[in-house]
């Protein structure tokens, strides 16, 4: 019973953050461009209005892929939310370490490009692929940033990783500084925001792998992006910042330290051309693994 | 054959059973029967079956042979004559390429069997070479513990790894498997290469490591290099491929590299992990090349450019494939990733000082493996459907229950094992001669992992329910106005998804070399041979005149020599 109240908890909690942020975010945009921007329930009244909308499936398309696709990314995402709110609030390890987290996270992108590549549209193979690449490009500096935490902690599990950080946080080390400016550029490619949103590129190919989804199925996938944009924030809060401290002035400095890192995505989003895919693959494996692996060696020897 | 037969008279000093070998036989029963079963539809209407079926027999016995011999030479033997099998039964197929891919496969297969030799008389001679006893014919192949620290054992050792490399597909002796693949039937490959030759190659070098010798940090590291090497050198390649049968090859390479890594790492953990992911490869990897072959079978053709949107003919072979790719590419909660997971807890703790490259090698390489594997679903199964496609949609055929039922079964596999890993007793199964408690540094919960999931994909199912799901319509593609079936020349087949990649820096320069062959161990062999082969021919021409310039050379220099 206690499991299914986690889950529940995992999921409505995660989901209302989510759509908060995703509020903050759509917030800043619209004064970064001289607008009012939304009124505050917004990204909920959007889901709530979608959901009520038809739903229209591509003739000769898989309608069990289509439809199944965004269903399997919302799981990822409650899974991976699930894995560190509990290992968060709960002494000793649970579920998984951080590769799980790791292979969780690549869940979300693999529903996307499942449902893009089951769309039947030429757009949405296009835009599907690209995220594939896109996939494969950033995976390589995430991977090498966010084992800097784990080889600071000496320790693989999540709550392993928080607790080691109660004396010092991965991010007063050069090498964590270094590696979290790596990991976050990754996490904008992982939440597809610009200059990274190749993927979606909607003055091209119409939201790509999106183009044909409508009504709940959009609903699902717009929830689980919500949800992807406070989960991975919260992964670096976990990794960098030693996780949310809730005692005392710490409630201040956790929530400084989450409203920093997704003012700096939204800003990078706002201040950013969209680069082309080949560019940002060169950038990921170039200097951004470069970066990485420097950290990782700094890190090793204690720095 | 005497020598066969004595071995059959008296079993004690041939035969033993280990947990292992037991575990590897119940496998290779399993694909045993699957081959049978799927070869009635996929291989009736060819010529000379009844030797067809008479090679996997003969295949079969061989394996169970080697899996419980418990004597070097027997051994020996019957892995000569899997390789001579494997000639065979390649010779089925109907490629155009089928009679090179298979010499090439028998002479590297054949190759490292002399190598074998020469590592088991190296063997028998470090052992026992001052007593002659316990004499060249009854050598056990257990319990050595030869120490690599002589020039002769490490050579031994290599001898005996080239084998195991050869046989299971590892790098640099990998070649002949994409060959295989794209020419061998399907049954074929999916049978040897992809699962016997795999189980064989891992278990001899899983027990040729542990048994037979102790292993030092040095051979330790070589091991990982190559394990990781081959990952992603393979998955790059399996990347660029346009061929549905060649790229599933590339991949039973690149997965090669994972048991050889965990191997490699010495400890417990990765080597259990090495283990499960060699039962896990074989039942991903055949469940792969069986639901390729029925694509094969079905459209007549394994080029990806000529397929697409196939899930509307096949939605049973599609669910499998897509079940097995996402297993292969270590997706959780399925099998491939807890396997792969082991795996790296044991490179954590027992990679040495190098471990965070080959735990990035082998993490990358899962994405990578993800990335070729999405290009193939959408090649074949979704996206637009090409004319060959539509085609066989249009004829609705049905897949036959002699097809299903091993998909199935497979499929079935790798969701089990993979949600009930944590409750797999390593420590019995997958732990052969090696002592000590398989201590994990991290944590993997597939049970209630497996339970988040569901419950998420519940969440997700609530969700459409309170919506418009159940009325939906069905309209054509959006494509800013534009309708597909008018203009076939926007289809996507996605065979050059990933051409960006390929053109990126570096990495323009190895694919070229690659495609040259350069890396290809038996090409620049046959290569340097008939670069000999050159200067002999203009040595040995048959006209008089030049056999009379050697011969007045020869005498010039015999009497430089001699005065």
């Amino acid at each position: 019973m206690t499991f299914v109240y986690l889950i529940v908890f995992g999921f409505a909690a995660t989901a209302a953050l989510g759509l908060v942020t995703s509020w903050i975010d759509r917030k800043v945009t619209a004064r970064v461009q001289y607008r009012v921007g939304p009124p505050f329930l917004q990204p909920f009244i959007d889901i709530v209005k979608l959901l009520g909308k038809e739903t229209v499936i591509p003739a000769g398309a898989s309608r069990g892929t289509f439809l199944m696709a965004p269903v399997i990314g919302l799981a990822g995402v409650v899974a991976a939310a699930t894995l560190f709110w509990v290992n968060q609030f709960f002494e000793g390890g649970f579920m998984g370490d951080w590769i799980v987290a790791i292979y969780l996270l690549t869940v979300p992108s693999l529903s996307i490009i499942l449902g893009g590549f089951a769309s039947r549209n030429p757009l949405a193979s296009l835009g599907a692929s690209r995220e594939m690449k896109l996939v494969m490009a950033y995976e390589l500096p995430f991977i090498l940033a966010t084992l800097v935490p784990v080889i600071w902690a000496g320790d693989l599990s999540i709550s392993g990783i928080i607790e080691n950080q109660s004396d010092g946080i991965t991010a007063g080390h050069l090498s964590g500084i270094i590696a979290l400016i790596v990991a976050l550029l990754c996490v904008q490619a992982k939440l597809a925001l610009v200059p990274f949103d190749i993927p979606e590129a909607e003055t091209e190919i119409v939201e790509g792998p999106l183009v044909e989804y409508s009504g709940p199925g959009l609903a699902v996938f717009r929830l689980m992006k919500n949800m992807l944009l406070f989960t991975l924030p919260f992964f670096l809060i976990i990794l960098f910042f030693g996780g949310m401290r809730l005692n005392g002035i710490n409630i201040l400095w956790t929530l400084l330290e989450y409203v920093g890192i997704v003012a700096l995505i939204t800003v990078i989003r706002n201040t950013n051309p969209r680069v082309r895919i080949d560019q940002a693959v060169r950038f990921f494996w170039g200097p951004m693994t470069v970066l990485a692996t420097a950290a990782v060696v700094l890190a090793l020897n204690g720095i | 054959m005497k020598y066969l037969i004595d071995a059959l008279k008296n079993p004690g000093g041939y035969f033993a059973s280990t947990p292992l070998s037991v575990v590897c036989a119940v496998f290779a029963a399993m694909f045993f029967v699957f081959t049978v079963v799927y070869s009635f539809r996929h291989m009736s209407g060819r010529k000379g079956l009844w030797r067809y079926y008479i090679y996997i027999l003969a295949t079969f016995l061989a394996t169970l042979g080697i899996l419980f011999s418990a004597n070097f030479l027997l051994l020996l033997v019957l892995w000569g004559f899997l390789g001579l099998m494997l000639y065979l039964l390649i010779g089925f197929g109907r490629e155009e390429g089928t009679p090179e891919s298979a010499r090439k496969s028998l002479a590297i297969i054949g190759g490292t069997d002399v190598l074998l030799l020469l590592g088991i008389v190296l063997i028998w001679s470090i052992r026992y070479g001052s007593t002659g006893l316990p004499g060249f014919l009854r050598l056990p192949f257990a319990g050595m513990g030869i120490q690599l620290d002589t020039t002769g054992s490490v050579i031994a050792y290599l001898c005996l790894a080239s084998a195991a490399f050869a046989k299971a597909g590892a790098m640099p002796f990998h070649t002949w498997l994409p060959d295989t693949a794209r020419d061998a039937p399907v049954p074929v490959t999916a049978f040897l290469p992809a699962s016997l030759d795999k189980l064989l190659g891992i278990y001899f070098l899983a027990r040729v490591t542990l048994e037979v010798f102790v292993m030092t940090p040095a051979m330790n590291t070589v091991l990982m290099a190559l394990g990781s090497v081959t990952i992603m050198a393979a998955v790059m390649m399996a990347l660029v491929q346009h061929d549905l049968k060649r790229l599933l090859g590339y991949h039973a390479v690149s997965q090669v590299g994972y048991m050889v890594l965990g191997i490699g790492t010495g400890n417990p953990v990765g080597i259990a992990g090495a283990l499960f992911h060699m039962f896990n490869n074989t039942i991903y990897k055949s469940s792969l090349f069986l639901a390729g072959g029925e694509v094969e079978r079905r459209t007549g053709t394994s080029d990806l450019a000529r397929l697409g949107g196939l899930v509307k003919a096949m939605p049973m072979v599609f669910a499998a494939f897509l079940i097995a790719s996402l297993s292969i590419s270590g997706v959780p909660p399925f099998n491939g990733f807890a396997s792969k997971w082991m795996l790296y807890q044991g490179v954590i703790s027992g990679g040495g000082t190098l471990w965070v490259v080959w735990l990035v090698a082998a993490m990358l390489g899962s994405a990578l493996t993800l990335a070729s594997f999405m290009k193939l679903v959408h090649s074949v199964f979704l996206g637009q459907p090409s004319q060959i496609s539509r085609e066989v949609i249009e004829s609705r055929e049905k897949t036959g229950f002699f097809t299903i039922l091993p998909l199935a079964v497979l499929s079935l596999l790798c969701i089990g094992l993979g949600v009930i890993a944590w409750k797999i007793p390593f420590a019995d199964y997958f732990r052969p001669g090696v002592g000590g408690e398989l201590h994990m540094p991290g944590i993997w919960q597939s049970g209630p992992a497996t339970l988040v999931l569901l419950a998420g994909l519940v969440i997700g199912y609530l969700i459409y329910l309170s919506g418009s799901i159940r009325k939906a319509r069905i309209v054509a593609p959006f494509i800013g106005g534009e309708t597909l079936e008018k203009n076939p020349d926007m289809r996507v087949s996605g065979v050059d998804f990933y051409r960006t990649i390929r053109e990126i820096g570096i990495l323009k320069v190895i694919y070229r070399l690659a495609e040259k062959k350069l890396f290809d161990l038996y090409e620049v062999l046959q290569k340097i041979a008939a670069g000999f082969g050159i200067v002999f021919s203009f040595m040995h021409n048959g006209i008089l005149s030049r056999y009379l310039l050697w011969f007045v050379i020869g005498l010039a220099v015999l009497c430089i020599v001699l005065i």
